[in-house]
């Protein structure tokens, strides 16, 4: 002990303390204090050798012999550590001095953790996985949920206005509708209609499909973003229809297509054929309304028809808008669809011709179905729940790790309680230096979850979507916090009972050096970790092997057609100044042109493609002699397709004909429809035929034909009626060319490219991909759910292999020498192997047994996300059931070889 | 912690400590051992002054400014801390006491009731 050194020692107090006189009470004397500190340490230090000196020195005086007298002064002067400590207290207040002792417990953690460098970047590593792939679903999740829309503050916040149909479809407002409910309604301080269009955009000869919203005027000024450039769109357009030929571009939009033109104010371009002014460029990072889809156009909602080629505005049946606003402060989302509800039945009264089928409501913006949010959530909270059991593994694990380390650092936890530490300080102590591993874990977990973000989002987004998509996932403040509690909370966990344990030390148990486990419990502890990650990394193998069984099962199902070799081309004729006449000649050109070509099978035209996550539009239907319940949903899923459509798709035809060319515009008007359909409201596909219907008010069309159900836009739909229109009787310029052939890819589209250009050089190409290509965005969240469920397992397998590494070779170590002892007695190497193997294996069959238990139990949840495959399915628990085992096999087999390789002399003579 | 095995000794009450410390140093500048040595020979040895408190204490005190802190030789030749009551510390004195007087007058007035002044 320092203070034991002698009187030599005692002149190094050489500085004279200014003391805090005339410094306390200003800030600049507080920050001085900070810095003066260690020289009152060291000045209380000297004080206290001054007053032992003096003390030892009236010993001698008194006759005792200096060293006796020494002793004796040190005695009756007491605990000098806590005198110390308490007169530390009397200076700078609790507070002050608790940050000091934690400083000091920081710097002395990140000391004695340098010291074991192998420990720590084992901790760290493993921290880092845990917390990365939590952070990594995190951020999902907060670009879903918390922020769903880019640059907006407050966004998750957002109120959506839109209509509920008897049978719960969520459908657009009618713009009448929306106005009225607008003005009528308290809920909102701000109310913005918005709605969501591909438009075709006209630059030069080129061309460009263009997504963008039409909004109101206060479209800006409620979502509180401004203009980069010029300005936004104002209320003052949006006051008389097609009087406002203006478009606000996003700074995306901008930058790709006009390099960042910084004369682009004032400019005219095309939109879906129409010269529009460009009037300002949006702030950078605003990508529109939509989740998780950049909009680069935004167009004043008065141009409805310009665009549309149809009046809308006035017609209270045609869903249009819906409304996004933000509640009064003393408003609920509750309380705005209560109103909203009151306001349409008061709308219906008023308007006693209409048919009652949908109500207006609000609902938050998670629950929307304009944009990701609502298809991807389901799957994002299970993985949350799987990454919070990955962070309990995690836990688990360096639990084990801590427990291990504590054996060796009894000696020095019972040196401390010795020296007057309390026990809270010990646990304190702990924690920091649990906290000083968790910290960097869950710095370089950041990291790492940027990488699986990464991972997952080409693969199952942007380049497959149809649609530029661009989800808000970056790391902000919320994701640091989120890391910073979740460090915390995780080192509080791991660190929690091995330092409860470790406070409690057992002093005599420490000097007799014993080192050996205390009895049973410590074991039995060890062993419950062991079980418990191999119990949940079960678990998330299974969910990741239905996921991934899912994701196999929607790919191969059948989705009513074939999408292999078919190249699909998108045009749109109407910006190139086609009209309708000009236009149908075109595509009937461009069919006969393509299907006389030796490398095409099939070929046809239709408006919307199957699978790929968008909705039909739908018509209300009139169904000749069917008098609808009332509520009934009577809206069908419609799309305008040319003949050969079913073919060139490999659609069956369960009865009738297909389109021909002879359903001409001048002939009668034919539908085709699907089974459901024909089996709802005829009975059988072929009652159906020669019955008749009406579509959105338009003249009655005739069935003459009933194709099998495919899957319309995603492969989880349920089956729905849908009708088709030749395009001969309602033409529409904006149209894909399916087109099926043997030919490779890139030979195909490239051929189809040319046959296009060859017909009309200036017309634009919009998309020309294949179609397999572009339906595979309908699995895009199996494929994203099965890329992080497949990391999480493997993060899983990985720790697992590493705990019960850990227990075995621990167990293998504390028995050195009752191995020697065995191997003198003649226990044979086998023996011993199948010792300890058997201790890790049979672990690992009871956390298997839980982990099969747990599952049948959990993956219930799971099944809105499965596909095609039982919860309960037994391939996958076998599947993850064997690879948990062999892990644990594994894992185990290493240290147990090793301990039968003991040298039994080596062994003894340790002791 | 050790204890010593001196004659029986009285609890300090709380707040005590420092009014005698203040006391102690009214006689001039002292360190921090002759503090204790002073209380505990004054008191007849009852009053035992644990170091644990006594530092405190007088660190306490110099915070509030009633007494002041400097090195110094003893008359052994010794380095040590000496303090020195301040103005204010003088006055902090004649208020415990004060305090302490009236304590002790309410005390004796329980335990011994004067029947005359009641």
């Amino acid at each position: 002990m320092k203070l034991l050194d002698g009187p030599g020692r005692a002149k190094r107090g050489k500085k004279t303390l200014p003391t805090s006189h005339g410094l306390c009470g200003n800030i600049k004397g507080r920050v001085l204090d900070w810095f003066l500190r260690r020289d009152r340490d060291d000045d209380l230090q000297e004080e206290i050798r001054s007053h032992l000196s003096m003390a030892a020195h009236d010993r001698v005086a008194d006759g005792e012999d200096p060293q006796t007298a020494r002793l004796a002064a040190l005695k009756e002067f007491g605990n000098v550590t806590l005198t110390r400590e308490a007169t530390r207290l009397s200076w700078g207040g609790v507070w002050r001095s608790r940050v000091a002792d934690i400083t000091q417990d920081f710097r002395y953690a990140i000391r004695t953790l340098r010291r074991s460098p192998s420990y720590s970047f084992v901790v760290i590593a493993v921290l880092a996985l845990g917390i990365g792939a939590n952070i990594a679903v995190f951020s999902l999740f907060n670009a879903l949920a918390l922020k769903p829309i880019p640059h907006v503050d407050g966004s998750a916040s957002l109120g959506v206005l839109v209509a509920r149909t008897d049978s719960g479809r969520i459908l657009p407002l009618s713009y009448p509708d929306f106005r009225d409910l607008r003005d009528q309604g308290h809920a909102f301080s701000g109310l913005a209609g918005t709605s969501m269009d591909a438009y075709s955009l006209g630059l030069g000869t080129r061309g460009e499909r263009v997504f963008g919203e039409m909004v109101t005027g206060n479209y800006f000024s409620v979502l509180g973003v401004g203009a980069s450039l010029g300005r936004t769109i104002q209320p003052t357009d949006d006051v008389s229809p097609g009087k406002h030929a203006v478009v606000v571009i996003s700074d995306g939009l901008w930058k790709r297509s006009f390099a960042s033109d910084p004369a682009i104010v004032g400019k005219t371009i095309q939109v879906n054929a129409y010269p529009f002014t460009i009037v300002g460029v949006t702030e950078p990072g605003f990508q529109g309304s939509i989740v998780s889809l950049k909009m680069d156009l935004f167009l004043p909602v008065m141009m409805q028809a310009q665009l549309r080629g149809f009046d809308l505005l006035g017609v209270r049946e045609s869903p249009m808008l819906w409304g996004l606003g933000r509640l009064k402060p003393d408003s609920s989302i509750a309380a705005a669809a209560a109103e909203a509800d009151l306001l349409s039945v008061q709308l219906d009264a008023r308007q006693p011709a209409r048919r009652v089928s949908q109500r207006a409501t609000v609902i938050p913006m998670w629950q929307s179905p304009y944009g990701a949010q609502t298809y991807m959530l389901p799957a994002i909270m299970l993985l949350s729940v799987m990454g919070a059991l990955l962070l309990l593994i995690v836990c688990a694990n360096v639990s084990n790790l801590v427990l291990v380390r504590e054996v060796s650092r009894r000696g020095e936890i019972a040196a401390r309680v010795a020296l007057g530490a309390s026990r809270s300080r010990i646990l304190r102590w702990l924690f920091v230096e649990n906290l000083v591993l968790a910290l960097p874990g869950a710095a370089l977990g950041m990291l790492a979850s940027q990488g699986i973000d990464l991972l997952l989002e080409p693969t199952s987004l942007a380049s497959l979507a149809p649609v530029p998509v661009g989800l808000n996932v970056s790391l902000d403040w919320t994701a640091v916090v989120f890391a910073l509690v979740l460090s915390c909370a995780s080192s509080l966990a791991f660190g929690f009972i091995p330092a409860l344990r470790s406070s409690r030390v057992d002093l005599a148990g420490i000097m007799k050096d014993d080192l050996s486990p205390r009895g049973g419990s410590r074991g039995r502890l060890r062993n419950m970790l062991v079980v418990s990650q191999v119990a949940v990394s079960l678990l998330l193998l299974v969910g990741a092997a239905l996921v991934i069984r899912s994701l196999e099962s929607a790919r191969t199902a059948d989705a009513g057609f074939d999408p292999r070799n078919v190249g699909s081309v998108s045009l749109d004729l109407k910006p190139s100044g086609y009209d309708a006449i000009r236009g149908r000649s075109f595509y009937q050109t461009l069919l006969d042109t393509v299907r006389a070509q030796s490398w095409v099978e099939s070929a046809a035209l239709t408006a919307i493609l199957p699978l790929t996550l968008v909705d039909s539009n739908s018509v209300d239907a009139v169904i000749e002699g069917h008098n609808p319940r009332p509520g009934e949903d009577m809206r069908m899923l419609i799309n305008t397709v040319s003949p050969e459509y079913f073919a060139t798709l490999r659609i069956g035809l369960v009865a009738g004909r297909d389109f021909a060319r002879t359903d001409a515009s001048d002939a009668l008007s034919v539908a085709i429809v699907n089974e459901t359909m024909a089996r709802q409201f005829w009975g059988t596909p072929d009652g159906a035929l020669g019955k008749r219907m009406r579509l959105g008010g338009g003249d009655w069309r005739t069935v003459i034909g009933v194709a099998r159900d495919i899957k319309y836009a995603r492969v989880t739909e349920d089956p729905r009626p849908h009708v088709y229109r030749p395009l001969e009787q309602n033409y529409l310029p904006a149209m894909t060319l399916h087109v099926r052939s043997r030919d490779p890819e890139a030979v195909l589209l490239a051929r189809l490219r040319s046959t296009v250009q060859a017909l009309d050089p200036n017309l634009p190409i919009l998309t020309a991909r294949m179609l397999t290509e572009l339906t595979r965005v309908a699995l895009s969240v199996f494929s994203m759910a099965a890329g992080v469920l497949m990391v999480f397992g493997v993060i899983a397998m990985i720790l697992t292999a590493l705990g019960t590494y850990g227990l075995v070779s621990y167990a293998a170590k504390q028995s050195t020498h009752e191995i020697g002892i065995r191997i003198a007695i003649g226990a044979s190497r086998a023996e011993l192997l199948r010792r300890f193997l058997g201790r890790g294996l049979r672990l690992g069959v009871v956390g298997a047994i839980c982990g099969l238990v747990g599952s049948v139990a959990i993956t219930r949840l799971l099944t809105g996300l499965l596909y095609g495959v039982s919860p309960t399915d037994a391939t996958s628990f076998a599947g993850a059931a064997t690879m948990v085992l062999t892990t644990v096999l594994v894992a185990s087999l290493i240290p147990a070889w090793r301990a039968s390789r003991t040298d039994p002399i080596a062994a003894l003579r340790h002791r | 912690m050790e204890q010593n095995t001196r004659p029986p000794r009285l609890e300090l009450l709380q707040g005590t400590l420092d009014m005698l410390i203040l006391q102690t140093l009214q006689w001039g500048p002292q360190h921090g051992y002759a503090i204790s040595q002073t209380i505990r020979a004054h008191s007849s040895e009852a009053l035992q002054v644990e170091t644990g408190s006594l530092y405190p204490a007088l660190h306490r005190l110099q915070k509030q400014k009633w007494v002041k802190a400097s090195w110094g030789l003893t008359e052994t030749n010794q380095r040590a801390k000496f303090y020195t009551l301040t103005p204010a510390g003088k006055k902090q004195l004649l208020r415990e006491r004060d305090r302490w007087e009236q304590l002790i007058a309410a005390i004796g007035g329980v335990l011994n009731p004067n029947p005359a002044k009641g």
